[in-house]
């Protein structure tokens, strides 16, 4: 009988041991890594393609610099949208897990 | 020659040239270590589900751990109705892995880090998605690009906008992947060059950063092939799930 309490203070402290490693893990796994990497590249990707379509309907339209300058823009805008809307979306999966 | 650190980057022909019309389709190292990545994947699968213990041995606890990881982030990021999705990401995951960490190997050619491998691969995923996206939801899929409560005069440049930031998902989820397996295995390589340069005497701090640099090129080639996973169930999500 008292073998049997020994071990299960045992495993309540094994228990224990294994969910405060769990809570200091958390904030620092490798998800949290390819987040950070992804957002640089979401902002840079947009640009190209915005500049890179303008350019190619200026070949269409014949307006040579006028659409390219335009998309450009646009193109900067959809990189701060993306980069906005992905950290939104960490937030929101955050605030999940948290509660 | 071999100090260049472009060098490893050099695709050559392996055996007979095969051209049909004007497309060559000669047999090549990249194509070597894309087949190399895909057997050592079918084999490690084929190895741990041939066994099905109930406790596990190393091999069948790898292929288990790799089928509940990919299969907890389908669920968790694009929900139950991706499943039938499953293997298509699980495919792309462990090719996109394996050819990361073989390219590790000394000696060995990175597939990914040439950005045409790269490219098709996150074009077939934006072809994909998009197509699915169509199919689920037909002509209401172009609701994507209209986000609500936005003024009428505005819309127009908004609508640009988000198709712009549409077209950009294969671009950026490519040139991730490549520039990051390109500019690691460059860096190792200089390094490795530095070694020989300063010879005896000074080498020695160079080969300590090698060694961790290539530490973290292996952290990094896992990192990629979970991020290019990831981003595929994201798209997915939106595809299947219109509301954002």
């Amino acid at each position: 009988m008292k073998q049997i309490k020994e071990v299960s203070t045992r495993l309540e402290i094994a228990k224990k041991k294994i969910a405060d490693n769990h809570k200091i893990n958390k904030g620092s796994n490798a998800a949290s890594l390819g987040k950070a990497l992804k957002i640089g590249t979401e902002l840079v990707a947009s640009v190209v393609v915005g500049t890179l379509l303008g350019f190619i309907l200026d070949g269409w339209f014949d307006t040579r610099p006028w659409l390219t300058i335009s998309f450009f823009f646009m193109g900067v805008g959809a990189g701060i949208l993306n980069v906005i809307r992905s950290a939104k979306n960490m937030n929101k999966k955050k605030d999940m897990e948290n509660n | 020659m071999s100090t260049n650190p472009m060098h490893q980057f050099e695709v050559y022909r392996i055996g007979p040239e095969i051209s049909l019309g004007s497309v060559n389709l000669s047999f090549t190292n990249a194509s070597l270590f894309m087949l190399i990545s895909a057997a050592t994947i079918l084999l490690l699968l084929f190895l741990g589900t041939k066994k099905k213990l109930l406790v596990p041995t190393k091999i069948q606890l790898i292929t288990e751990m790799s089928y509940s990881f990919v299969a907890k982030m389908i669920n968790d990021t694009a929900g139950s109705k991706a499943k039938p999705f499953f293997p298509f990401i699980f495919t792309l995951f462990m090719f996109v892995l394996f050819c990361n960490m073989i390219g590790m190997l000394p000696y060995s050619f990175t597939v990914t880090s040439h950005i045409i491998v790269t490219f098709i691969l996150a074009a077939i995923v934006f072809i994909g998605v998009t197509i699915i996206g169509f199919i689920q939801h037909g002509i209401k899929y172009l609701e994507l690009f209209v986000p609500k409560g936005v003024p009428v005069l505005l819309l127009p440049l908004i609508v640009v906008i988000e198709i712009i930031s549409y077209l950009s998902r294969p671009v950026s989820l490519s040139v991730r992947l490549f520039a990051n397996m390109m500019a690691g295995h460059t860096m190792l390589k200089v390094f490795g060059g530095f070694v020989i340069s300063l010879g005896l005497l000074g080498g020695w701090l160079p080969l300590g950063f090698s060694v961790a640099l290539t530490g973290l090129e292996i952290l990094v080639a896992f990192l990629q092939a979970y991020v290019f996973a990831i981003l595929t169930c994201i798209y997915l999500n939106d595809a299947l799930n219109l509301h954002h």
